[in-house]
C-alpha cells in the first residue's frame, strides 16, 4: 500500500528562499546532543582504544605499543581471575534472576489480592544504590555479626556461613546481593510480558482442556521470548558493568578473589598506574557488551522502522 | 484557470510513485470528494493541497497562486483531520482560537469569532471543556469550528466521519452538507466511503492505484462508470459484473447470459448499438441490483424492461428492500426486490431486467465499450 | 465439588504463603538496616542483628549525619548529601530538556539519516563507562571542571541524554502526528508546536524520565569516585568511605544509618511515584 509513512518525511516542505532556517532548525536543535555523543561517547571510545595500543602508564602517552598491553593483560593473574569471576557471576546472576523473576511473575499473575503492594515490595531494591545494597549485605553476611552469629546465637553452635571471608566462595556472596537487588525488576519485566499475552488465546487453551502447568509450559512461556531476550540483555550488561556492588561488598577481596573486569580496570588505571593495560581491559569490556547489545539494538531499530 | 487547480501533480517517495500525474480543476463553491480504497493516493493528494507534503512534480494553484513552496499556514486553507487532531491540553475555546492567535488576530476579534462559530455549530455550552470531555460528534464539530475561524479559500476534510458510529456518521454527514450549503465554501473531502461521496459531493474523483479513474458528478459516476473499478467501487451492493457474450439480433444487439444449467438467456441491449457487427465478442455486462428487480418494482418509465425467469439461491431481507442472489454467468448476481416479495430461496421467479441501465466493459482492458 | 473447592483453597493458601515468604526475603535487609541503625553498637556485636533494639537510640543517625569521620574531617554525611543534591538537580533538568527536544526532532521532524543518528545516540545507554573514564578525566581537567560538582553535572548530562532521548522519542512516536499537522496549518512554528502542543502533553513521560535520571544519578558511584575530590564527593562515595575506613572500631549502627540516609531520597521517590519508576525501568530496557 502506498500510504504516507507515518512521521516519515511527512512534515517537510519544499524549499524556498529565506526559509533555510526553518529547514535547518530541527537539525540545529539536535546537533548539540549529536556532537556530545560523537565526542564523549565515540571519540572517547576511540581514544581509549588508542591508549590500549599505547605505552601509557601513569598518564596517557602516545608511544605505539602494539598488542603489548593485551598480551600483558592475558598473562595477568588478576585479569584471569576477573574473567572467571565474571563468567561465574554472569551465569548465576542471569540464571537465578530469570528463574526467580519468572516464578514470581507467574505466582503474581494468579489474580492475587494486593498484587500491587507485593510487587512494590519485590521491586524496591531496584531503587537503591548498589553501594547501599553492598553495605547492607556486607554486614548481613559478615560471620562476626551477621547471619552466622545470629544462627549460632539461636543455639546452632556449629552453624557456619563465612563465604564472604572465603576466597573460593566470596564471589557467590556478590551473586546473592545482586540477585536480591535485581530479581524484582526481572519479575516486573516478565509480568509485563504475561499481561501482554492475548487473553483469548489462554481461554482457547483452557477450552481445549490444557492444565495450568501445560498452559504455562506450552502457551505462555514460549510467548515470553521477547521478555527473556530483554532480560538477558539488561542483566548481561549489568553483570559486565558491575563495579559498585563489588567495591561496597567485598572491595574485590579477600585478596583479589572477587576482582571483576570493572574493578580490575579501575585499579590498574588509577591506582597501579598501568593505564595501557587498564585501557585494554576497558576495550575488552566494551567488545563484550557490544557483542550482546548491538544485535539487539539493530533488531529493535529495524523493527521500529517498519 | 479555476479556483483550485491541480495541474499534472505527482508524488513519489524515492522510487515509489504514490500519485501519478493528476489534473483536477475545482470551481469556487464546489464540493469535491476524493474517494477510493486505502492506499489509492487520495490522502496524499489532500496533504499536497494542504502543504503537509511536497509536490514531486507539477503544480497546485489556489486562486491562480502557485502553492508548491508556500507553507501550510500561509495557503489560506483549513483542514479537518480524521482523528480531529484537537489539542488535548486546551479547552474548546483555545482550540478554536489557536489558529487565529498564531496569525496575530486581536483578542477582541478572536472572542467575537469564537462566539459566532460556537453559535453556528451549537458549541457554546462546551467552550470551556477539554476535548477529552466531549462526545465524538462534539469533537467533530470543534474540529470544524477550528477550521471555520480562518475563512479559508479551501476546506480540506480528511475522512472526518470515519471515527464515528454509524448513526452519528449519518447525522454529521447532513451537518456538513448543511454547512456547505450555508457557507458556500470550496471543499475537498477525502473518504473511502462511497455513500459519503455520493451524498455529499457536487463532483467526485474516484481514485485507485495513484490515479484518478473517473471525475464527474455523482450521477455520472453512478450511471456511467468509465471502467470496472469505478463500477464495482461505487454503489452498494456493488454493480453486478457478469461475463457475457454479444449477439447481433433483429433490430439491434443482445447479450447472452449463461445459466447454471448451461442454457442461456438472451436480453436486448439497446445501449450496445455501437457494438453491432461484433457477434460472439466476450464482454462484461454491468448491471446494478436495482435494475434486476421483481416485475412489480420495475421502472415503468424505462424503455427496455425485459423479463427472464431465474432460480433463486439466497434471499436477504434488508428491511426496506430484499436482496436476492442468483447464479448468472458463473457469478453470484444480486437483485433488489421490494420488501414483501413472495420470492423464496430455491424457487424460480421472474426477474425484470432494466437493460437501459446496463453497461458493457471489455474484459481485458476493463474499460467501458458501449 | 467441595473437594475441588477445598483443594483450591489449600492451593491459594500455599500461594499466598510463598508470596509472603518472598516478601520477607526482600524486606529482610531493609529491616536489618533500620533496626540496627536504632540500637547501640554493643547489641549488634553480641549477635543480636535480627532482634529488635533493647535500647532504642537515634545516636547512630545523629552520628552518621553530622559527626562521623568520612573524609579528613568529622563532618558526617551532611555535606555529601548536599553535594548529591547540587549535582543531581541541574543534571536531571538539563538532560530532560535536551532529551525532550531530541525526541521531538527525532519523531516529528525526521530527516534522512535521523533514525541512524538515534541509533548512535542510543548506544550511549549501553557502553560500559570504564571505556570513557580516562579521556573524561582529562577532558574535565582541560575544562577546569576536575573534582568539582559542575564537572559531575556535566558528566551526568552527557551520559544521561541517551536515556532521556530514548524516553521522549518513544513517547512522541506514539503522539499523533495529525496534531502537529493541525498546528502547522494553524500557523505554529517549530518551537511553538513544541512548547504549546507537545510539552503540555508530556507530563507522564517527563515524570518517568526525571525519576529515572534522578535515581540513576543519585545512585551513581563510578563517576563520583572517579571525578570528585573531598569537597565535591556525592553521597554514595561518602557512604563507601564511611564503611570501608577500617581505622578503629567498626560502627555498624552508624553504617546502617548512613546507608539509609543515602537510600532515603530514592526510596522516597519510589514510594511516592513507584508506578512511574517501574515504567521508566521497563522502557529504559525493554523498549517499545
Amino acid at each position: 500500500m502506498a500510504q504516507v509513512p507515518e512521521g516519515g518525511s511527512a512534515l517537510k516542505f519544499s524549499k524556498s528562499k529565506g526559509d533555510w532556517l526553518r529547514d535547518a532548525l530541527p537539525k540545529l536543535v539536535l546537533s548539540p546532543s549529536v556532537a556530545i555523543s560523537m565526542i564523549f561517547v565515540y571519540g572517547f571510545i576511540l581514544f581509549t582504544i588508542y591508549l590500549a595500543f599505547s605505552d601509557s602508564r601513569i598518564l596517557p602517552s602516545y608511544g605505539w605499543a602494539g598488542l603489548q598491553n593485551f598480551q600483558n593483560l592475558f598473562t595477568l593473574r588478576a585479569w584471569n581471575i576477573a574473567t572467571i569471576n565474571l563468567a561465574i557471576f554472569a551465569i548465576l546472576y542471569i540464571g537465578i534472576c530469570c528463574a526467580l523473576g519468572l516464578l514470581l511473575a507467574i505466582l503474581l499473575d494468579q489474580k492475587i489480592r494486593a498484587e500491587g503492594f507485593i510487587r512494590n515490595i519485590y521491586l524496591y531494591p531496584m531503587a537503591l544504590s548498589f553501594i547501599v545494597t553492598g553495605v547492607a549485605w556486607k554486614w548481613i553476611l559478615d560471620p562476626g555479626i551477621g547471619l552466622e552469629a545470629v544462627v549460632q546465637g539461636w543455639g546452632f553452635e556449629n552453624f557456619e556461613f563465612n563465604w564472604i571471608k572465603d576466597r573460593d566462595m566470596a564471589i557467590y556472596t556478590i551473586v546473592i546481593a545482586a540477585v536480591w537487588q535485581t530479581s524484582g525488576f526481572v519479575m516486573a519485566m516478565f509480568l509485563a510480558g504475561l499481561r501482554g499475552i492475548d487473553q483469548e488465546i489462554l481461554r482457547a487453551a483452557e477450552v481445549d482442556g490444557a492444565s495450568t502447568f501445560a498452559l504455562y509450559r506450552r502457551i505462555v512461556i514460549p510467548q515470553l521470548r521477547l521478555a527473556f531476550m530483554s532480560a538477558f540483555v539488561v542483566l548481561a550488561h549489568m553483570a559486565i558493568k558491575s563495579y559498585d556492588l563489588v567495591i561496597a561488598l567485598t572491595n574485590g577481596g579477600p585478596g583479589i578473589a572477587t576482582t571483576m573486569p570493572a574493578t580490575f580496570m579501575y585499579s590498574y588505571t588509577f591506582t597501579r598506574n598501568q593505564m595501557g593495560v587498564g585501557s585494554a581491559s576497558a576495550v575488552m569490556m566494551l567488545m563484550t557488551i557490544a557483542a550482546i547489545t548491538v544485535p539487539y539494538l539493530w533488531s529493535e531499530l529495524r523493527g521500529s522502522k517498519q | 484557470m479555476s479556483f483550485l487547480d491541480i495541474d499534472k501533480a505527482t508524488k513519489s517517495y524515492g522510487a515509489v510513485r504514490v500519485l501519478n500525474e493528476t489534473d483536477i480543476s475545482v470551481e469556487e463553491g464546489e464540493f469535491l470528494v476524493l474517494v477510493g480504497p486505502s492506499g489509492c493516493g487520495k490522502s496524499t493528494l489532500l496533504n499536497m493541497i494542504a502543504g503537509l507534503e511536497g509536490v514531486s512534480s507539477g503544480e497546485i494553484r489556489i486562486r491562480d497562486r502557485r502553492m508548491n513552496d508556500i507553507k501550510p499556514a500561509d495557503r489560506n486553507i483549513a483542514m479537518v483531520f480524521q482523528s480531529y487532531a484537537l489539542y488535548p491540553n486546551m479547552t474548546v475555546r483555545s482550540n478554536i482560537s489557536f489558529g487565529m492567535e498564531m496569525h496575530g488576530v486581536r483578542k477582541a476579534k478572536r472572542e467575537e469569532k469564537i462566539a459566532e462559530i460556537a453559535e453556528l455549530l451549537q458549541l457554546t455550552p462546551f467552550l470551556d471543556r477539554k476535548p477529552g470531555q466531549l462526545s465524538g460528534g462534539q469533537r467533530q464539530r470543534v474540529a470544524m469550528g477550528r477550521a471555520l475561524t480562518r475563512d479559508p479559500d479551501v476546506f480540506l476534510f480528511d475522512e472526518p466521519l470515519s471515527n464515528l458510529d454509524a448513526k452519528l456518521r449519518v447525522d454529521m454527514r447532513t451537518e456538513i452538507k448543511k454547512l456547505h450549503q450555508k457557507l458556500g465554501t470550496t471543499i475537498v473531502y477525502v473518504t473511502h466511503d462511497q455513500i459519503e461521496a455520493l451524498t455529499l459531493s457536487t463532483r467526485i474523483a474516484v481514485m485507485f492505484g495513484g490515479e484518478v479513474q473517473q471525475l464527474g458528478t455523482p450521477q455520472e459516476i453512478y450511471d456511467n462508470p468509465t471502467n470496472m473499478f469505478v463500477a464495482g467501487f461505487m454503489g452498494s451492493p456493488a454493480m453486478n459484473l457478469l461475463p457475457a457474450t454479444l449477439r447481433d439480433a433483429e433490430g439491434g444487439v443482445a447479450v447472452e447470459l449463461a445459466l447454471p444449467d448451461s442454457s442461456y438467456i438472451s436480453l436486448p441491449f439497446p445501449r450496445g448499438a455501437t457494438l453491432s457487427g461484433q457477434d460472439g465478442r466476450a464482454i462484461v455486462l454491468g448491471i446494478r441490483p436495482e435494475a434486476m428487480t421483481d416485475p412489480e418494482s420495475a421502472d415503468a418509465e424505462s424503455p427496455a424492461i425485459h423479463q427472464a425467469e431465474l432460480s433463486i439461491d439466497v434471499i436477504e431481507p434488508a428491511g426496506s428492500d430484499t436482496y436476492v442472489t442468483v447464479s448468472l454467468c458463473g457469478k453470484d448476481a444480486i437483485g433488489r426486490f421490494r420488501a414483501n416479495t413472495s420470492a423464496r430461496a430455491g424457487a424460480r421467479f421472474p426477474f425484470s431486467f432494466d437493460m437501459a441501465k446496463a453497461v458493457a466493459f471489455d474484459p481485458e482492458t476493463e474499460q467501458r465499450i458501449d | 465439588m467441595s473437594i475441588a473447592s477445598s483443594t483450591h483453597r489449600i492451593a491459594r493458601f500455599a500461594l499466598y504463603g510463598v508470596l509472603a515468604l518472598f516478601c520477607l526475603y526482600y524486606l529482610m535487609p531493609l529491616y536489618v538496616m533500620v533496626v540496627n541503625s536504632l540500637k547501640p553498637l554493643s547489641e549488634i556485636t553480641s549477635g543480636g542483628m535480627i532482634a529488635l533494639p533493647k535500647e532504642w537510640t537515634v545516636a547512630p543517625w545523629r552520628n552518621a549525619w553530622s559527626e562521623a569521620q568520612v573524609g579528613v574531617e568529622a563532618t558526617g554525611m551532611r555535606p555529601y548529601f548536599i553535594n548529591s543534591f547540587l549535582m543531581v538537580i541541574p543534571a536531571v533538568a538539563i538532560a530532560t530538556i535536551l532529551g525532550a527536544l531530541n525526541g521531538y526532532v527525532l519523531t516529528k521532524w525526521t530527516f534522512k539519516g535521523s533514525t541512524i543518528l538515534f541509533g548512535f545516540l542510543l548506544f550511549g545507554c549501553f557502553i560500559p563507562f570504564q571505556i570513557v573514564l580516562i579521556p573524561m578525566a582529562r577532558a574535565l581537567g582541560m575544562m577546569g571542571l576536575a573534582g568539582t560538582v559542575p564537572g559531575l553535572i556535566f558528566v551526568h548530562v552527557v551520559y544521561g541524554i541517551s536515556f532521556s532521548t530514548l524516553y521522549f522519542r518513544n513517547y512522541y512516536a506514539a503522539f499523533p502526528t495529525e496534531l502537529v499537522r493541525a498546528a502547522q496549518i494553524d500557523g505554529a512554528g517549530f518551537f511553538t508546536i513544541f512548547f504549546r502542543i507537545l510539552l503540555p502533553n508530556s507530563g507522564p513521560i517527563a515524570v518517568v524520565c526525571v525519576i529515572w535520571l534522578f535515581t540513576n544519578i543519585w545512585n551513581d558511584f563510578l563517576f563520583g569516585a572517579s571525578f570528585s575530590d573531598f569537597n565535591s564527593q556525592p553521597m554514595t562515595v561518602a557512604l563507601n568511605n564511611l564503611v570501608q575506613s577500617s581505622t578503629g572500631v567498626q560502627e555498624y549502627n552508624v553504617h546502617f544509618a548512613g546507608a539509609i540516609i543515602a537510600a532515603l531520597p530514592t526510596l522516597l521517590v519510589y514510594i511516592v511515584a513507584g508506578r512511574f519508576f517501574v515504567r521508566g525501568l521497563m522502557s529504559g530496557s525493554v523498549k517499545g
